[in-house]
């Protein structure tokens, strides 16, 4: 009983820190779930557009809204703008040679905090691009002989500009495939800049106020409970559908491995619990499948890109609207 | 350059043993019918069908890869021309030349068509439909060409390639279009043309069952068709037919063919009081059935014509006349246009094999009255009547079976041939025109050209058409120089070797072997050649051959016969038989019978129905309205009652006797008394039937009875519907055809309403709150389905937002529960369980005020928006 009431008020903050976000960032709300769901599916997130369309500001916004003064309790927030001549070592640290103590220490570099913010990563070389992948995957760097641990709470947000831009080296396919959840920004409604264009002095202001309103702990609650989100085995079917259907349709040259089933699966559990539900429905499978899917993906021909995935997710969708109510 | 596949070899395989081995099968029917109908294809229609199946399989593999079709069937027609020429150009000899190039020309034909199918099943849907309506043309065009034109002849032409039409259109699409990459593609091709056979028959079998009784008559004679064929083998003819109840009838068309099946059976006997001069000596003739006075020249068979000038052909049904009472045409007796030497001849016919329905005599008969069988010869005789006929002094049976060395009939044969001088060939330029037409008539081509200067050559010396006759007898009656006959008579003459050969020329030219067709024929277009009116009689020829009983005569199947007869002005119609005598069977086959001498007068005849019958006391009642008294006529309107005194009366019907008990109320019956008691009471010239029915004692004794059965009759009338081809009734077809596909659209039409009715129900009607739930939820997306708001690329709660918003609705609060319902594991709220409860009927309800009526009935017509909700979106 007393978990139960935990669980609603954990999705109460979520709803919260939504909210939050919402007051900075105009029109996204989507966008925001996705990085929750992300960040609870002990994911990381990309976030890919043009300059100026907010990617920064949402990442902020999400850092600080976890984030506390106080570093006890609270969330750890580094930010690193990745150029050209950034170096591996700038990310992870370097030993340096203490005076005092004759020896050599580990100064720990800005990878060590519970939200990194990556910001333009594929402007980085392969070889810092690489050794942040690493990490993230790992959870963990090795310096020579020592293995240091990262936080328990490690949540990357990484943007990049489109690739067709100048100056970028592209992610390859497998270091893609690290990022749970792929987000493109895109440009809000008339409506929505209108209002934008109206308060931009408030935003700015609401954006140095920010509260606050999720502790690390109930963060880490949160991500504990993403796992025991009730997922119906039809659900699950339709998953490994979807994922066998990419393998077969004859415009993608690489269908989902077994490893982005699995992901969209967890990413389903968190994206339930983001929308403040304890099991997985429909509109999830929806919602969820492109952000997770699309990066994964290789197709032949730009068409594809734009009606490949959409159909086999309408194919999955009638077949699990039209099956009747079992258990 | 590597030729790509278009199909997967599953496709293939499919197209060929789907449309490929029906399309084969139907080729082989065709081929198989063609064949019999035209020379041309000299009977080879396995290796024809295996031609057309080559190149229909070899275009449908070829063209399941990316080959372009103009340029391969150019290549293809440029290599089969050159082909043809080389040939062409190689063999020697006109026969040769002629017989290959014509089997080159038909492998020719038929292997391109074979490609252009298998090209048209494969790839090309113009094409195919192009297939069918040719081959419907094809059908009709060989229908056209069909001498009997019967209902089972024109199902069998039809129904095959009507239903092989639909079969392939159908079929060909759905292979050309399904998707070949699934694994189920055996199982969905079952399903889909389960369906279609299911659908096919769904629309067929009430059509069936409507026309049930006409199709039944139609399957008899189809039941009847394979005996036949049986019997005879493929290509030989009989000059006599079997009918369904075993009895033997003349055939109304004799064709020429390469052999003659003949039995050996007793048909009838019959005796015939013509003699000669003399009194004694029997003068016989021959009995004639029918008057085959046409030719028809494309299938080579001699053929009755209804519309013949002059008709003097008396075709009665004896079957169906009261026993006693006569039967007279005043037609024939006015065209027989004989004047001079004639006279009126009986003839007594006792039937054995011959059908009851069959009546036989000689030529010109003009009077039919059916007789008892006396009882004695109950068992062997079936039926009888009398005959009577004009017949001219100098009609016989002797032209050919002239006893040797009998100076009697020598001198009747010169004495007649003298008579017949007489005429002269001016003598016919002064008859009507419109009958030396008909009568003198003949194809005009060189085979025809050929008979006319052969019989010119014959007849050189010979002045009278008597003498030409006589000229022509002894041509095929003549030797040639070793001294062997010319002409020699055999029941399997062969056909000519040569495709589409003029039978009749290769018979006198080349051959001169045949039976009494060839002879009749061959005569008949040599006589016309000389303008000399002729035509063919059908019939039995007499042979005299015993003279224990002069004047009786017997009559075997393999007498069935026939041969010519010429028109003399004044003299009337004259037979000459100028087949010559088959030396295997100068022989009787069986010695002749003891004939029914004692044939009894009868002095009371009464035709009615009976009434009641009492087999205790045999009494019979009967109403009667024709009499028969001392041989005087005697009928009435109203109903006479006869109480009549069976005891030592004879039942028969037309099959041979039966018991008294076979006799049952309204049964139509003639009763004939030969009482000696009613044999003094004559007639009175003021007599009527009630004074008749006074005279005579109660109960009228009576000696013979026969019933004339019902049944009989009606089919003997249907019968006469099916050999009449009935005008269509092609309103009715119409109107037929109309409300079929009325209520055939009628049904596809109402199928989106009926199951928005269906489901709508279902949705109202659960009680249980999942069923309640999913049944609400998908009556609600079918509704908004149908009224074109597919839920296509939105999630469900997407889809209910915007619903409500269009609508104004609760839509998403309910998808919402029912999400929770059917994906989690916790137990509704009481608020959620109301909210589904009390979804569906309000939802419907507000949907429905904001589409406007015509809307609503307009989208619930497409058809298309009921397919693409149960169709499983297909991935792109």
């Amino acid at each position: 009983m007393e978990q139960n009431i935990q669980i609603e008020t954990a999705l109460a903050n979520i709803q919260k820190l939504v909210d939050n976000i919402e007051k900075v960032i105009r029109g996204k709300q989507k966008q925001i779930q996705y990085v929750l769901t992300a960040l609870l599916a002990k994911g990381h997130v990309l976030m890919e557009d043009n300059p100026g369309t907010g990617k920064t500001v949402m990442a902020k916004t999400l850092a600080q809204s976890i984030a506390s003064r106080d570093s006890q309790h609270g969330v750890d927030f580094k930010r690193i703008q990745f150029t050209p001549d950034l170096l591996p070592m700038d990310l992870i640290g370097s030993h340096i040679y203490d005076d005092d103590k004759k020896e050599f220490i580990f100064k720990k570099g800005p990878l060590f905090c519970n939200v990194l913010l990556a910001d333009e990563i594929n402007r980085a070389s392969p070889k810092v691009q690489s050794a942040l992948l690493e990490c993230m995957a790992e959870n963990q760097i090795t310096m020579g002989e020592t293995t240091y641990p990262l936080e328990k709470l490690f949540f990357t947000i990484a943007t990049q500009n489109p690739v067709e831009m100048e100056g970028t080296y592209p992610l390859p396919a497998a270091q893609l495939d690290r990022f749970y959840i792929k987000l493109t920004f895109g440009y809000v409604d008339e409506e929505t800049e209108l209002d934008i264009y109206r308060n931009y002095l408030g935003i700015q202001d609401n954006l140095e106020h920010i509260q606050q309103v999720l502790s690390m702990e109930e963060i880490l609650f949160l991500q504990q409970e993403t796992s025991k989100v009730f997922i119906h085995d039809e659900i699950i079917a339709g998953v490994r559908n979807i994922v066998w259907d990419t393998r077969k349709h004859p415009d993608i040259s690489l269908g989902a491995s077994t490893r982005s089933g699995i992901t969209f699966l967890k990413c389903l559990k968190a994206f339930a619990l983001v929308n403040g539900r304890t099991f997985v429905t429909e509109d999830d499978v929806q919602y969820v499948a492109k952000p997770v899917l699309d990066h994964r993906l290789i197709y032949r021909n730009k068409d594809a890109r734009q009606k490949a995935l959409a159909s086999i997710l309408d194919k999955e969708l009638s077949r699990l609207s039209k099956l009747k109510i079992s258990g | 350059m590597k030729a790509q596949k278009l199909y997967s070899w599953k496709k293939v395989l499919a197209q060929l043993l789907l449309l490929g081995v029906p399309t084969v099968a139907l080729a082989f029917f065709l081929l198989w019918g063609w064949n019999k109908q035209f020379n041309i294809l000299q009977n080879d229609y396995i290796k024809q069908t295996m031609q057309f199946a080559v190149g229909m399989g070899v275009a449908i593999v070829f063209y399941g890869y990316r080959f372009r079709f103009l340029t391969t069937a150019a290549i293809l027609g440029l290599l089969l021309f050159f082909f043809y020429q080389t040939v062409n150009n190689t063999v020697v000899g006109e026969f040769e030349m002629f017989f290959v190039t014509v089997q080159m020309l038909v492998l020719v034909i038929l292997f391109s068509l074979g490609w252009l199918v298998g090209y048209g099943l494969s790839r090309s849907r113009i094409l195919t439909i192009a297939w069918s309506v040719f081959l419907l043309v094809a059908q009709v065009v060989m229908v056209s060409k069909t001498t009997d034109i019967k209902a089972a002849t024109l199902i069998s032409a039809f129904i095959p390639a009507m239903a092989y039409s639909v079969y392939i259109i159908y079929t060909s699409e759905l292979i050309r279009n399904m998707n070949d990459d699934d694994k189920l593609f055996g199982w969905f091709l079952f399903k889909r043309l389960l369906g279609f056979a299911i659908i096919l028959a769904a629309i067929l079998l009430p059509i069936l069952y409507h026309f049930k009784k006409d199709f039944e008559g139609v399957e008899k004679e189809w039941a009847n068709a394979p005996a036949n064929y049986d019997k005879n083998g493929s290509n030989s003819e009989n000059m006599t037919k079997e009918n369904r109840d075993g009895s033997l009838s003349n055939k109304d068309q004799t064709r020429l063919t390469s052999s003659l099946n003949k039995g050996k059976r007793l048909v009838f006997v019959a005796r015939l009081d013509n003699f000669f001069k003399d009194g004694k000596t029997p003068n016989p003739l021959y009995y004639t059935a029918y008057y085959y006075s046409k030719f028809d020249t494309l299938t080579q068979t001699f053929e009755t014509d209804s519309l013949m000038p002059k008709n003097d052909l008396f075709r009665p049904n004896p079957s169906r006349i009261p026993l006693y009472f006569a039967k007279t045409d005043s037609n024939v007796i006015k065209n027989t246009a004989a004047t001079l030497n004639r006279k009126v001849v009986t003839t007594d016919v006792y039937k054995v094999l011959l059908s009851p329905d069959e009546y036989i005599a000689p030529s010109t008969s003009f009077f039919v009255q059916p007789l008892p069988v006396p009882n004695e010869y109950k068992d062997q005789f079936k039926s009888a009547y009398r005959a009577k006929m004009w017949v001219s002094d100098l009609n016989s049976a002797y032209f050919i079976y002239n006893p040797a060395g009998n100076q009697q009939l020598e001198a009747f044969q010169q004495q007649r041939f003298d008579m017949l001088r007489r005429i002269k060939q001016t003598d016919y330029t002064e008859l009507e025109k419109k009958f030396m037409q008909y009568y003198t008539f003949m194809p005009r081509d060189e085979e025809y050209a050929k008979i006319k200067s052969l019989a010119l050559d014959i007849t050189k010396d010979a002045k009278t058409p008597v003498d030409k006759m006589i000229a022509i007898r002894d041509y095929f009656l003549s030797k040639d120089e070793f001294g062997q006959p010319l002409f020699k008579y055999s029941d399997n003459p062969g056909i000519p070797g040569l495709p589409s050969a003029n039978k009749l020329t290769y018979f006198l030219l080349d051959n001169r072997k045949g039976y009494c067709a060839y002879f009749a024929g061959a005569t008949l277009f040599m006589l016309r050649a000389l303008g000399i009116p002729s035509r063919v009689a059908a019939g039995f020829l007499t042979v005299d051959r015993s003279s224990k009983n002069p004047g009786w005569y017997w009559f075997y199947e393999d007498q069935a016969h026939a041969w010519v007869q010429v028109y003399f002005p004044g003299y009337g119609w004259i037979d000459f038989d100028t087949t010559v005598p088959d030396v295997n069977t100068q022989q009787a086959s069986q010695p002749d019978g003891t004939p029914p001498l004692n044939m009894q007068q009868a002095y009371f005849v009464a035709d009615g129905n009976v009434v009641s019958v009492d087999t205790v006391t045999k009494r019979v009642v009967m109403d009667a309205n024709k009499l028969l008294f001392h041989d005087e006529n005697y009928e009435t309107q109203e109903w006479q009652r006869i109480e009549l005194d069976v005891s030592v009366a004879a039942v028969s019907r037309d099959t041979g006797s039966v018991r008294l008990s076979a006799l049952t109320k309204g049964m139509h019956i003639t009763a004939a008394s030969f009482a000696e008691a009613l044999k003094n009471l004559k007639p009175s010239e003021r007599d009527s039937m009630q004074s008749v029915l006074k005279k005579v004692p109660k109960p009228v004794p009576i000696d013979e009875i026969k019933i004339i059965d019902p049944e009989a009759e009606a089919q003997q009338k249907k019968k006469q519907q099916l050999a009449q081809p009935q005008p269509i009734d092609w309103i009715k077809v119409l109107w037929l055809g109309l409300i079929t596909i009325g209520g055939l659209a009628l049904i596809i039409i109402s199928i989106p309403w009926l199951i928005w009715k269906y489901l709508y129900a279902r949705a109202k009607g659960s009680k249980d709150g999942a069923a309640k739930a999913f049944n609400s939820y998908r009556a609600a997306i079918y509704y908004l389905n149908q009224l074109g708001y597919p839920r296509t690329n939105q999630s469900p709660e997407q889809f209910a937002t915007v619903t409500d918003a269009q609508f104004n609705t609760q839509f998403r609060p309910f998808s919402r529960v029912y999400q929770k319902l059917k994906y989690s594991n916790l137990t509704l709220t009481a608020s959620e369980a109301v909210t589904v409860d009390g979804f569906i009927v309000p939802f419907v309800k507000q949907v429905r005020s904001k589409v406007p009526f015509k809307t609503r009935f307009a989208k619930f017509l497409n058809i298309y928006n009921t397919i693409q909700y149960f169709q499983q979106p297909k991935i792109s």
